[in-house]
């Protein structure tokens, strides 16, 4: 009798295995414990006082930072940001510009996603040395890498040394996005960061860069239940952002 | 310490215990029993921890949370950091640990998960420490008492493990932008009696029709769904069936709106199917099914129940189907298929039925009327009086009120005849043999908040079954959230949270950031020490981070600690040590040639930031290490030289050379020569990368500072002096042509090359073989261990060093400079020592 009611009890158990997947529909939202979607890797590098450290605080902090010391090493910002839906977490490297320190911030460009290079619109040598700033992030980091390049203190227009023109036309002909900003007023520096990850999520959507890759500089988290629909997986993936 | 009860504020008004600011990190029905001060041991220091024995109301369960903390007392619920959580269930124990090397007064506790974890607590909380165990022995104990069968539910925890932090916080900010919104809900069910599906266009329309406003959801449950026999063997015939009722059900709903199945799931003859409006679907952000089957053997699903969970907006509902055990005297049997389902049935995501807002069971529960004594069969009954009179004796209120089953459930007032057990076709009660008495088979009942009952009722018009089809419609407040308000929350919310993740940064701070070592000299080494200090509210772990030499600092220097832990206030130093030696005088001029410093250190803070330590100082040049040309560069002493000047000589590559030979190799050589046989032992024993010591440093003195004293040295310490000259520089001294050489033959063809060498270094050697070969024609050396040393040191190369005969080569190749009778073929001797390498000689 034991023996038989096992058996009953096994096939029936299989039966209703079978009724399951048959008819399981539901994707499977399970809640991940991250706040966010992505992480990806910025570095800034550029000369010494064109105000990197300046951008950071003012994107992170929203403030400007006057008298902010010289960075004697690398310091280090986050913040959450939104592209089409998905959190995605900003690791900000914000690196010496110290001509001493050059060969020792190099080790920090490996696995950048993104790589905002600086320069101060009234101080023409800063502008002068991109090309070295370029050739060492070209090198260094890992070709999907995006870089965007940013004249900072455009506030000091009585000061200019380097006319708008004559930088885009150095990022068109360098493939590098551009944009004029000040990290005192404020001005583009929201842009700046945030075109640069909807640059990074574009390349991932369309497959330009391999999350796989250890030097992506993309970190993946499982997503977390936004409100996407059932159904909106799909759309999701259609939807690209246009920038 | 402070127990809930007891609580002595602070003495001051308006500032809050520690109590009290814990609390506020909880839920409303979340109790702290008690709250006990501990602390761990962190690296060399002490870590405070509160402990926090938590029971939940929602959960019925107990737990211990562990807080760290910057300072006590709290003055922000901001500063609790939750630091470890344990559930007090089976597996939890608390072992209190007298054998303890630093103190009687810890504990230890561990979870399934999480084991044991020391703790430990101040002699001052003995007494609290008493009660703070003998509360989670009760707690344990009360988990004991509970029925076994019952899995403890721990999922409140969930919120403060390691859940991200924006969710914690919109969790506790809910109120800001949930909004309840008013949803009809639809519930159906009907014993179809195996009978296939009818085929009349509106064939259900008056079951599933019944509601004014156009329902949100509709939930249909049929039982007796074909015949069980059947469904177990054949599985397209059943599909088919499933399939058509599903259709039909679509076809029969509300016809003003557009509907579509959820989801259904049937087990064996019990069918749930879930319809939704087409437009509410994009706000069902989770939908699962699971059935419990019961029946014959309580496994084949017979009987049993299935149930559809789904999260509408911010709202959990869920829907039961059930087919109960039949028949009047089996009341028993219907209570423990009821328990059976309650308990047994758990969601794929581990929900189990009671952890919903709203939930609809319906089904045939098979509950009936215990005929009254004299009690004559119902007739066509239509009075609310006589329901009245019959509900008394109905088995599912008497067990309820029994609190047997369906406990915490509701079902609206019955106003309509008993549903069971009609002759198919008509509308009269069985007048079969059996004569089965009227009951209250088919039911909808409802547990939950913000749910109102619009309509309960059964359908008398359809006939096909020996059961009437019953319905109820429901309003229900579902917890939505408002997008708009739910944004700006969330907004402020990320803010706060990268506000408070940048602030709490780990950071550290360095008495300097430039390490000046000041006069470094060549085989003494020195110290510099500086403090780092911990200048955050939190403790910090730093390490020097290794760079791409794969060290975290160039040979030359040693640092200590390369890593540690800093406590909250706490200062540590750090000792570098800089050591230019024999080891590492060749890497040092490297460096100095490209750089103004002796090295970049990175500090790198845990989690945060990282600091760059430059380490600089001003070498004092020394003759080790340099090249011949360097030296043929200098126009007086080298300790006349600083090192800036050095690094300009060592970077000058012209061919214009103060002197033919250094005169530090030939104020050697002079002095060694004189000393001819004094040379004990000859240069054989030498090795001179070993036991530099600081006698040493009296013969660099004297080399470095061109000195007219005496030597002050013994031949022993002239001859180790030399051959430092002569190894220590970077390049050998026969490179580049060390491997040309090697293959060399002939003397006549290594002159050749010999010719090609820098003029310095072409006269070092040549200088230095008449020394050796007189010494050796007077037998104060011996040939073939000079031959070795002198062969290894001038034609070092690390490329041809994997050659089986380097050194057998190597000594061969010096025998053809110092062998006295010179000769020059390895093969055949015929010629003599080239003429011309006496010519070459230099006068110095």
């Amino acid at each position: 009798m034991a023996v038989k009611m096992s058996k009953i009890r096994g096939i029936a158990n299989k039966l209703h295995e079978r009724i399951d997947c048959l008819i399981e529909k539901c994707p499977n939202m399970t809640a991940a414990p991250y706040n966010y979607n992505y992480i990806f890797k910025y570095i800034i590098i550029g000369d010494m006082g064109v105000g990197k450290s300046c951008l950071l605080h003012q994107f992170t902090e929203k403030k400007f930072m006057a008298n902010c010391p010289h960075t004697i090493g690398v310091e280090f910002g986050t913040r959450i940001i939104e592209v089409d839906d998905k959190k995605i977490k900003l690791q900000i490297w914000d690196t010496a510009g110290q001509e001493r320190f050059r060969a020792v911030t190099r080790s920090y460009y490996r696995g950048a996603a993104g790589a905002l290079m600086v320069y101060d619109i009234t101080r023409r040598s800063t502008y002068n040395h991109l090309s070295s700033w370029l050739t060492d992030t070209r090198n260094l980091t890992n070709p999907s890498t995006v870089i965007f390049l940013i004249g900072n203190k455009s506030d000091l227009e009585s000061t200019r040394e380097v006319t708008y023109e004559e930088a885009k036309e150095f990022a068109d002909e360098n493939g590098l996005m551009f944009l004029e900003a000040s990290a005192m007023t404020g001005q583009n520096v929201e842009e700046a960061f945030l075109e640069t990850a909807r640059k990074i999520y574009q390349n991932i959507q369309e497959g330009r860069l391999d999350l796989n890759a250890s030097e992506s500089g993309v970190q993946h988290r499982p997503s977390q239940p936004t409100r996407t629909s059932l159904s909106s997986e799909a759309a999701n993936v259609k939807d690209q952002c246009s920038c | 310490m402070e127990s809930v009860g007891d609580h002595v504020p602070n003495g001051l008004t308006g500032v809050k215990s520690n109590l009290e600011i814990v609390r506020e990190r909880f839920k409303e029905d979340e109790i702290i029993l008690y709250l006990f001060e501990a602390y761990q041991i962190k690296g060399p220091e002490d870590a405070n921890r509160l402990l926090a024995l938590v029971s939940s109301e929602s959960g019925g369960t107990f737990a211990i949370i562990s807080f760290s903390f910057v300072r006590t007392p709290l003055t922000s619920v901001n500063e609790l950091i939750v630091n470890k959580v344990f559930a007090i269930d089976e597996s939890f124990q608390l072992q209190q640990d007298c054998k303890g090397s630093i103190t009687a007064y810890q504990f230890d506790l561990s979870t399934a998960e999480d084991g044991p974890i020391k703790y430990y607590f101040y002699p001052s909380e003995s007494a609290s420490y008493e009660e703070f165990v003998a509360k989670i022995i009760s707690c344990k104990s009360s988990m004991a008492r509970s029925d076994p069968e019952t899995v403890l539910n721990f999922r409140w925890l969930n919120d403060y493990r390691q859940i991200g932090e924006v969710k914690q916080e919109l969790k506790k900010r809910e109120s800001e932008y949930i909004v309840y919104k008013d949803i009809i809900i639809y519930c159906a069910t009907w014993n179809v009696n195996n009978k296939p599906c009818c085929d009349s266009p509106d064939g259900l329309r008056s079951w599933l029709g019944c509601s004014e406003r156009a329902p949100d959801i509709y939930a249909i449950g049929l039982q007796e769904l074909d015949t069980p026999a059947k469904a177990m063997l054949n599985s397209t015939q059943v599909q088919a069936s499933v399939a058509q009722w599903n259709e039909k059900m679509v076809q029969s709903v509300h016809p003003d709106v557009e509907y579509e199945i959820l989801q259904y799931h049937r087990l064996v003859g019990i069918m749930l199917t879930v319809i939704v409006r087409k437009q509410l679907r994009q706000h069902i952000l989770r939908c699962r099914f699971k059935s419990v089957a019961r029946g014959v053997l309580n496994t084949l699903g017979n009987k049993g129940g299935v149930a559809i969970s789904l999260q509408l907006n911010e709202g959990h509902i869920c829907f039961v189907n059930s087919h109960l055990a039949a028949h009047m005297g089996y009341v028993e049997e219907r209570n423990q298929d009821y328990n059976a389902i309650v308990d047994g049935l758990r969601f794929d995501d581990g929900r189990t039925i009671s952890d919903h807002d709203h939930i609809f069971w319906l089904g045939d529960l098979n509950y009936r009327i215990q005929e009254p004594p004299g009690q004559q069969r119902p007739g066509p009954l239509t009075d609310a009086q006589t329901y009245e009179l019959l509900l008394q004796y109905d088995q599912l209120r008497q067990e309820m009120r029994k609190g047997k089953c369906f406990e915490g459930y509701t079902e609206g007032e019955i106003k309509f005849r008993p549903t069971y057990k009609y002759d198919p076709g008509t509308d009269n009660y069985d007048s079969s043999e059996k004569q089965r008495a009227p009951a209250y088979c088919d039911r909808v009942l409802w547990k939950g908040t913000r749910i109102e009952q619009l309509a309960y009722n059964s359908i008398m018009d359809i006939r096909q079954s020996d059961h009437k089809p019953v319905y109820a419609v429901f309003r229900v407040k579902i917890k939505t959230r408002d997008e708009v308000k739910y944004k700006r929350v969330q907004e402020e919310v990320l803010k706060a949270v990268d506000k408070r993740e940048n602030d709490n940064q780990p950071q550290i701070s360095v008495e300097k950031t430039v390490i000046d070592f000041g006069r470094v000299r060549f085989n003494e080494p020195c110290m510099q020490d500086f403090n780092v200090y911990n200048s955050c509210p939190l403790p910090v772990d730093f390490s020097f981070k290794e760079k791409d030499i794969h060290d975290i600092c160039e040979k030359w220097l040693q640092v200590d600690p390369r890593k540690d832990s800093l406590m909250i206030d706490s200062a540590r130093s750090i000792r570098i040590k800089m050591v230019a030696d024999v080891h590492t005088i060749r890497g040092l001029l490297k460096k100095i040639r490209t750089s103004d410093n002796f090295d970049i250190l990175i500090l790198h803070v845990e989690n945060g930031r990282d600091i760059f330590i430059t380490v600089t100082g001003d070498y004092q040049p020394s003759c080790f290490g340099l090249s011949m040309e360097t030296m043929c560069r200098t126009d007086r002493p080298l300790s006349e030289y600083s090192q800036e000047q050095i690094k300009h000589l060592m970077n000058d590559d012209s061919q214009e050379y103060c002197v033919t030979m250094p005169r530090e190799f030939f104020l050697l050589i002079d002095y060694l020569h004189k000393q001819g046989s004094k040379l004990e032992g000859g240069f054989h024993t030498f090795e001179p990368r070993k036991s530099v010591n600081a006698h040493f440093n009296v013969v660099r003195d004297w080399l470095d500072t061109w000195s007219d004293e005496e030597f002050p040295g013994t031949p022993q310490s002239a001859a180790q002096a030399l051959l430092l000259l002569l190894d220590l520089p970077e390049q050998a001294l026969l490179e580049p042509f060390v491997e040309d050489l090697l293959a060399c033959n002939s003397k006549s063809k290594a002159m050749d090359y010999i010719a090609l060498l820098s003029p310095p270094k072409r006269n070092v050697f040549m200088h230095l073989c008449m020394f050796l070969r007189e010494g050796i024609e007077c037998q104060y050396y011996e040939l073939h261990q000079v031959a070795v040393t002198f062969g290894r040191i001038l034609l070092r190369s690390s490329e041809c060093k994997a050659w089986p005969d380097y050194k057998v080569r190597c000594s061969q190749f010096m025998r053809l400079f110092i062998e006295s009778d010179g000769a020059d073929s390895l093969a055949n001797r015929n010629e003599g020592a080239g003429a011309g390498s006496k010519a070459d000689l230099p006068a110095a």
